[in-house]
């Protein structure tokens, strides 16, 4: 692992990360600031300031990625924010945090969670745990237990033969919020010619990384890796896993080269020209990065190209695409305020373009960019890229 | 008697809002410096004023209290102009970044002071204009930043620099005084004190709104890259291309020190054998024959260049290569962190002519203080920029690095030139002012500001030497570095 004191020696202050930052461009403060963020965080290594001055600005960060992609100088911020966090949760941790995510990224419990919520009065995840995760009042909604989906068996006649066999990441909160996203990523797999493996597999550990729980992050990446034990390609539609799985070789977890975003993985396997000879979807569509796409990835051109085949879609650019929705893994939990303002400057911009629906890689920001959704009327659906494109293949709804 | 930190953020907040004053360890670490970094002083108290009346408020207040009060945008300064050299409160702007107006009659727009520059440019694309002060840093540096250093940019040599630009600002003076000073037209009758505050450096009071030209952006222009084996013939062209008569919108050197940086951060691409790579921007909005214009100026660019044994000559194809070059050059000094921990970057000026033989001196200068040195500048300015690069964890190279500037600097006045170009004196060089300045000169510069300054509170230490109480402070944040 690297040491956090050359990490952030690398950044030289020239301040080119300020305006893209979510957290500065809302509060105009160096604290909230990548700058910032990374200058404290060498002082409290460096043993100038203490880490708990540190804590509340490190908390307040999205960890959103927005620097790296502006800083000139390749600034490794995800990884000092992970080690930073990781410092500050040795010293003393959140307790309400830790079970939080313990909750999250087990699927069993997260799916009873959703069970009892429901029996639960009003909406809103309870204000007692809120109020542990920030000392503020919640925002996000309990997640809409999904609906049931079924899909019309695949018509055999034009798909191409079955070349390779992959594996599909079922994730945690996927599995349960989004099931149908996964059986549609097998769909479109089958399209261009892959098959899905399955095993049985755990969490990958994406948002206890970015919380700073690295060595429970490792222990996870170790699992997976296990599972997933020969050198299949592992295909991600959650864009935070993706996002850490590309980057297991920072926590020492060997998966490089193999893991692929969704979309990446099937606009190179051709789905684009499936898409425009079979897909049809009369449809305005804009596109949100979710950052761990943009931003951790540097996935930004292949879904808007999948989602430009399709015959009938008006694609519209989306003002600040890159700008975090406030979503970040668990962060309209730990902090409402900011994660609130976000998402009505994302939906302002949303509603803005005109769109009829509009697209992104993320559960998390799938998730909370349908509570604005809920809360403004519906007046565009919000969908994952993969649904859109399934839309437009088979007509399910 | 000082006031203690909790009486001053408990005053202050009583003014402006709680969440407006920022205080505690983070916060005065954070705002201790600027992009310069090797002077540090820490502020007791940040404030993020939304109105200029708030501005004036708190300047009133520490007028009353003595407090020193210092203002900062982005703080990308590269001088320490936003360094709190007294401690007191740091007015951030941060929070007045809109546009009030747009005037597209009369090609004019009132913005905060906060806003950041290329914000402005960006608002007005559409109808063909911009703002065209255009520092490298233009993504980030503020407005008001860009008033107190007059900042330039690659196209100053075209469009002259920031002083050019502003038609009037609202100021609110170092007694807390709000002043209009100008306004939405130019050249009215009495003293021009735009001007006067334009360039001081936020000595002379906070700028809250200006009044700001919008240009037409060209409707012809042709970017170059040209590659040179060495240095000296890259900056050779230089001197011939302007005695042409030739003047370019742009003329940016940059050299083998940095070329690698931009490589890796940006892809930029050159042969094999590079000193320096010359960037050159023809353009024109000539009504009638704006293309003809820019080919036929394009043409005596490369002939030169080509006579100066250039060995590759490349045109951006289109809009998304001249923009991918423009970044890499904007955006450059921002690589250095690939090769270094820290930087500094020097800022002199000296006549073009004279550009082949100073650059010879900065590598020079650079070997004997055993660092490491890049340019990139705007060399049809004669305006250098060396950068150089070090540990800032070892005292004994920040000696160095500052000793070294101060050598290049002389050498420029030596040779006709200016102590800095477009980053200001701020702390870094107000011991250097004596140097370009005699005693009269300095005396009548602090008469000058004398007009709107009775006191010592509104940002002290900097631009004139010999302050009251800078000099003893002076040790305290003075290469604190790391
Ligand atoms: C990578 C990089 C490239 C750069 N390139 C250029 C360049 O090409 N050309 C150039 O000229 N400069 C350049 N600079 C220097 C710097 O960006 C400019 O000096 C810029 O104008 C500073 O703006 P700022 O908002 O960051 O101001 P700050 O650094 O925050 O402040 C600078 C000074 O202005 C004062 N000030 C700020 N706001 C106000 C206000 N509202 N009223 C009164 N005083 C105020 C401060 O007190 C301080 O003295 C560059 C800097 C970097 C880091
Ligand atoms: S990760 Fe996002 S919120 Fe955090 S400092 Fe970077 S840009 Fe700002
Ligand atoms: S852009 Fe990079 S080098 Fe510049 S201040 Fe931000 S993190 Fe530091």
């Amino acid at each position: 692992m690297k040491d956090l004191t050359d990490l952030t020696t690398q950044c030289i202050r020239c301040g080119f990360c300020l305006e893209s930052c979510p957290t500065f461009v809302v509060t105009g403060k160096e604290t909230e600031s990548p700058r910032g963020r990374i200058y404290l965080s060498r002082s409290a290594e460096e043993g100038k300031i203490a880490w708990e001055e540190a804590r509340p600005h490190l908390n307040a960060c999205l960890g959103c990625r927005a620097c790296e992609t502006a800083c000139p100088s390749g600034v490794h911020y995800g990884e000092i924010l992970e080690l930073a966090r990781d410092r500050l949760e040795k010293r003393h941790g959140s307790f309400a945090k830790k079970a939080l995510l313990a909750g999250m990224t087990k699927p069993g419990r997260l799916r009873m969670q959703l069970g009892l919520a429901k029996l639960l009065p009003g909406k809103r995840i309870p204000g007692v745990l809120s109020r542990l995760l920030s000392g503020q009042a919640p925002e996000a909604d309990r997640p809409v237990a999904p609906s049931a989906y079924s899909f019309p068996p695949l018509d055999e006649a034009p798909l191409p033969p079955i070349k390779g066999e992959v594996y599909v990441l079922e994730g945690c909160v996927m599995r349960v919020l989004y099931g149908r996203v996964n059986e549609i990523t097998k769909r479109l797999l089958r399209q261009v010619g892959f098959a899905v493996r399955v095993v049985d597999q755990g969490c990958c550990g994406a948002l206890h990384a970015h919380n700073g729980y690295l060595d429970a992050a490792r222990s996870m990446g170790q699992g997976l890796s296990a599972q997933f034990s020969d050198d299949l390609p592992i295909v991600v539609n959650s864009a935070g896993c993706g996002s850490t799985m590309k980057e297991y070789e920072n926590l020492g977890v060997a998966l490089r080269g193999r893991v692929f975003d969704a979309a990446e993985f099937l606009a190179a396997n051709g789905l684009g020209e499936v898409l425009s000879t079979r897909g049809k979807l009369e449809a305005t569509v804009t596109y949100h990065d979710a950052c761990h796409l943009s931003h951790g990835q540097g996935i930004r051109r292949e879904p808007r190209e999948l989602l430009a085949a399709i015959p009938g879609v008006t694609m519209v650019e989306l003002n600040e695409a890159e700008m975090c929705c406030g979503s970040a893994g668990i962060y309209n939990l730990t902090q409402p305020k900011m994660a609130r303002t976000l998402l009505e400057r994302k939906w302002g911009n949303v509603e803005q373009t005109g769109a009829s629906i509009v697209a992104t890689g993320n559960p998390g920001c799938h998730a909370w960019i349908s509570q604005a959704a809920r809360e403004h009327g519906q007046t565009v659906e919000v969908l994952h890229t993969l649904e859109v494109l399934e839309r437009a293949l088979s007509g399910s709804s | 008697m000082p006031i203690p930190e909790d009486a001053m953020v408990s005053q202050l907040s009583a003014i402006l809002s709680p969440d407006q004053v920022l205080s505690g360890p983070s916060v005065q670490r954070a705002y201790d410096c600027d992009a310069y970094t090797v002077d540090r002083s820490k502020p007791t108290a940040v404030v993020m004023p939304d109105s200029t009346e708030q501005v004036a408020a708190v300047v009133r207040w520490c007028v009353a209290n003595e407090v020193p009060f210092t203002g900062r945008g982005a703080g990308t300064g590269l001088s320490g102009g936003a360094l709190p050299a007294l401690g007191g409160v740091v007015i951030s702007t941060k929070r007045l970044t809109q546009i009030l107006e747009i005037d597209l009659e009369n090609r004019c727009l009132k913005a905060q002071a906060g806003i950041a520059n290329k914000r402005i440019s960006d608002s007005v694309k559409t109808e063909g204009l911009h703002f065209a002060p255009d520092p490298s840093s233009q993504t980030v540096s503020t407005l008001g930043g860009n008033i107190a250093e007059n900042a330039g940019g690659p196209h100053t040599l075209k469009y002259g620099v920031t002083a050019q630009h502003i038609l009037g600002v609202t100021l609110v003076d170092p007694t807390g005084e709000i002043l209009e000073l100008g306004g939405k037209v130019s050249g009215g009758p009495g003293f021009d004190f735009v001007s006067l505050v334009v360039g001081s450096e936020g000595t002379l009071g906070i700028v809250t709104e200006a009044w700001v030209k919008l240009t037409p952006l060209p409707t012809a222009v042709k970017t170059a890259l040209a590659a040179f084996s060495t240095v000296r013939d890259a900056t050779e062209s230089v001197a011939v291309i302007i005695a042409s008569g030739t003047i370019p919108a742009a003329l940016e050197v940059m050299d083998k020190g940095i070329l690698h940086a931009l490589e890796a951060a940006f892809g930029l691409k050159y042969p094999v054998g590079t000193a320096a790579l010359l960037l050159v921007e023809c353009d024109s909005n000539d009504a009638d024959s704006a293309h003809e214009i820019v080919e036929r100026e394009m043409e005596t660019v490369e002939a030169i260049c080509r006579a100066n044994r250039a060995m590759e000559i490349s045109v951006a194809a289109d809009e998304a290569e001249r923009q991918r070059l423009w970044t890499a050059r904007k955006k450059g000094v921002g690589a250095m962190g690939r090769i270094a921990p820290s930087i500094v970057t020097h800022d002199g000026v000296i006549p073009r002519s004279k550009l082949p033989d100073m650059l010879d001196f900065v590598y020079d200068v650079a070997a004997r203080h055993g660092g490491g040195v890049a340019n990139l500048f705007h060399a049809g300015d004669g305006n250098l920029h060396p950068c150089f690069y070090f540990d800032d964890r070892d005292p004994v190279q920040v000696k160095a690095v500052v000793e070294a500037g101060e050598e290049i600097i002389r050498r420029c006045l030596e040779l006709g030139g200016s102590i800095t170009g477009e980053h200001g004196i701020g702390v870094e060089k107000i011991d250097l002012m004596p140097l370009m300045f005699s005693e009269d000169d300095l005396r009548l510069q602090a008469m000058a500001k004398s007009i709107f300054n009775s006191g010592e509170l509104c940002n002290p230490c900097k631009v004139l030497p010999n302050q009251k109480s800078c000099v003893e402070h002076k040790k305290r944040w003075r290469g604190v570095a790391w």
